[in-house]
């Protein structure tokens, strides 16, 4: 441990009023309000076109300017963010899932075969980072939002399965384990009933920070045309197709990395906080 | 140490069969007719009869995979496709621009990192300690695309320095092939430059604590002495292995960054074959960018197990 310790100013800090904790959740609470909003009221319709008012600057009457087919930046970000954030569930959802449940799994009998399969399987994903899979999905059934939530979820996979094995192994050492087996509970319900409340906390601060890769993933494969199809807006293809106007509009291509930029720097903040809280020890330790 | 080095040298080469099993199950047996995906829902019959031919599907699929197998190691890949020239031959060109592409990357990201680190760690709890973190915070958050548009807006569209896109080629002169690659280069290298700055600083607040920097210290040198000639050294290992670990991650990025600056390099080449449906160009590429971070994960590990004996033992 370091001698160098954090000053403490009054020996007590509270970690939810950490600054970098409250930018990241006010970050957060904005993207995901605005997706909720989208459903209900945008400035426009995203998809309007309006072609005589085709690459405006920001103005009172469009406070993000128009693409190059006079539809709404501003609009068509707030529907963006749905598309970002429902990716960014789905993928760290299987992810965390699957991963857990193997990374659990493995647990129970340290170093034994199912231990050995599950973990080198789980090392091995990290060949195929996501641009990869999403590109051999593609190749075969062309490109679809679901080959985005697929390959950032395969990419998930063996980070929860390391984290879960590793915090649960510590788990099965404790002396409550002991006490649950001699009250006759089996390998499943102890798992279940024990070691699995006792790595919530790690697994959700995870969860964040994943979530944030997850957006970031997300942004490169629409950019590419990987991801999200049209005519639903995404930040990323909407970053693709500014770049052809870019010349001609600057203002498209800074909007639209803002929103994926702020995002990501959201949820990485907020998994910096949380982690803070759930296992102190880690205070400013990188 | 040569136990050590066959069991690795084993599992290095299981790596590589799995994820050739992968790849050529997902490419060429899950897509049923990899032909009639190439050539799409109106291909001709005699057409389709020549190409199912010509991949050799009247084989059975494990003679197909081991044949492929063979290829992979002999270096015939087959023919594209759409070009119509050997795999091989289109993945040499196409690496003399993402080869340097990736050098330069892992170059600038390491001669901003390094530095940004130290200053770090020396500073701690200062400004500028606060401003390295906010650099490295920031660098994790922008899409690498996004600051690769972003230079293009301000050194192209703006200012006219530097090509907004393409690649002369190599024969066009070596400054002015590099200035091609500078600003891919620099959007590629700014997430790493960010990881690196933030373990170069963690891992030197933990050398900064070891007794042989009090000694160093002690006996006289200079704090910048100190700082590269015994605590850098030390902290460099974290470093390297971070280096090897995120070399996936900047095949990743390669590949949308050649796609933003239109280089003719693999990663442009893997995207414009997908939009050709060129199975085969799509499953030797995707072969050759999983073997290569199997490949680099093997040599981080292997240099692990030469600096620590302790780690032989896994």
């Amino acid at each position: 441990m370091s001698s160098v310790q954090d000053k403490a100013p009054g020996g007590k800090r509270h970690w939810w009023l950490a600054p970098s904790f409250v930018i990241g959740a006010v970050l957060a609470a904005l993207v995901i309000v605005a997706a909720l909003v989208s459903y209900v009221w945008t400035p426009y319709p995203p998809t309007q076109m309006a072609i005589l008012n085709r690459l405006k600057s920001p103005s009172a009457a469009n406070w993000f300017g128009t693409d190059q087919f006079g539809r709404d930046v501003f609009s068509m970000i707030m529907v963006g963010a749905r598309n970002s954030l429902a990716v960014g569930l789905g993928a760290v959802g299987i992810g965390m899932v699957l991963g857990t449940t193997l990374g659990l799994t493995a647990s129970v009998r340290r170093d034994g075969i199912l231990d050995h399969v599950i973990m080198r399987t789980a090392d091995f994903t990290h060949a195929f980072p996501a641009v990869l899979t999403a590109i051999m999905m593609t190749a075969v059934a062309g490109p679809g939002m679901l080959n985005a939530v697929v390959a950032i979820g395969v990419l998930n996979l063996p980070y929860f399965a390391r984290l879960a094995r590793g915090a649960a192994l510590q788990v099965w050492a404790q002396d409550f384990i002991q006490a649950a087996r001699a009250a006759g509970l089996n390998n499943r319900q102890i798992t279940l009933r024990h070691v699995l409340p006792n790595i919530a906390g790690i697994l959700v601060v995870q969860a964040t920070i994943q979530f944030a890769l997850a957006v970031l993933a997300e942004a490169g494969l629409s950019y590419l045309g990987l991801g999200t199809q049209p005519p639903n807006p995404s930040w990323g293809r909407m970053l693709n197709e500014a770049q052809t106007f870019m010349a001609a509009q600057p203002w498209l291509a800074i909007f639209p990395g803002a929103a994926i930029a702020l995002t990501v720097l959201g949820f990485n903040l907020l998994g910096d906080g949380l982690r803070d809280a759930v296992d102190p020890r880690l205070r400013r330790s990188r | 140490m040569i136990g050590y080095i066959l069991r690795r040298l084993a599992a290095l080469v299981l790596t590589l069969l799995a994820a050739a099993l992968v790849i050529f199950v997902a490419l060429e047996v899950l897509p049923g007719d990899p032909a009639a995906v190439t050539l799409g829902l109106n291909a001709a019959p005699e057409a389709l009869a020549a190409l199912r031919a010509e991949m050799g599907l009247d084989k059975p699929a494990a003679l197909r995979f081991v044949l492929w197998l063979g290829g992979l190691a002999t270096g015939d890949l087959g023919l594209s496709y759409t070009y119509r020239v050997p795999v091989a031959q289109l993945i040499a060109e196409r690496m003399a621009v993402t080869l340097p592409l990736a050098l330069m990357a892992i170059g600038l990201a390491t001669a901003i990192g390094i530095p940004l680190g130290m200053l770090a760690a020396s500073r701690r709890g200062h400004l500028a300690d606060a401003g390295v973190m906010a650099f490295a915070q920031a660098g994790l958050a922008i899409p690498n695309f996004w600051f690769g548009l972003l230079l293009v807006l301000v050194f192209a569209v703006g200012l006219g320095w530097l090509p907004a896109g393409g690649f002369p080629g190599w024969q066009a002169g070596l400054g002015t092939a590099l200035k091609a690659l500078l600003m891919p280069a620099l959007a590629l290298a700014l997430p790493q430059a960010a990881i690196i700055a933030r373990v170069t600083r963690s891992a030197m607040l933990d050398t900064l604590q070891e007794d042989f920097v009090r000694t160093a210290r002690a006996k006289g040198l200079s704090e910048g002495t100190t700082m590269r000639r015994h605590a850098l050294r030390n902290a460099l290992i974290p470093v390297v292995t971070i280096l090897g670990l995120q070399f996936s991650v900047l095949i990743a990025g390669a590949i949308i960054i050649e796609n933003v600056f239109a280089l003719p390099g693999l990663g442009r080449l893997v995207f414009q074959a997908i939009a050709q449906h060129d199975l085969i160009v799509v499953k030797d590429l995707v072969m050759l960018f999983a073997g290569l971070a199997i490949l680099i994960n093997f040599a981080v590990e292997l240099l692990y197990g030469l600096i620590d004996p302790r780690l032989r033992q896994a």
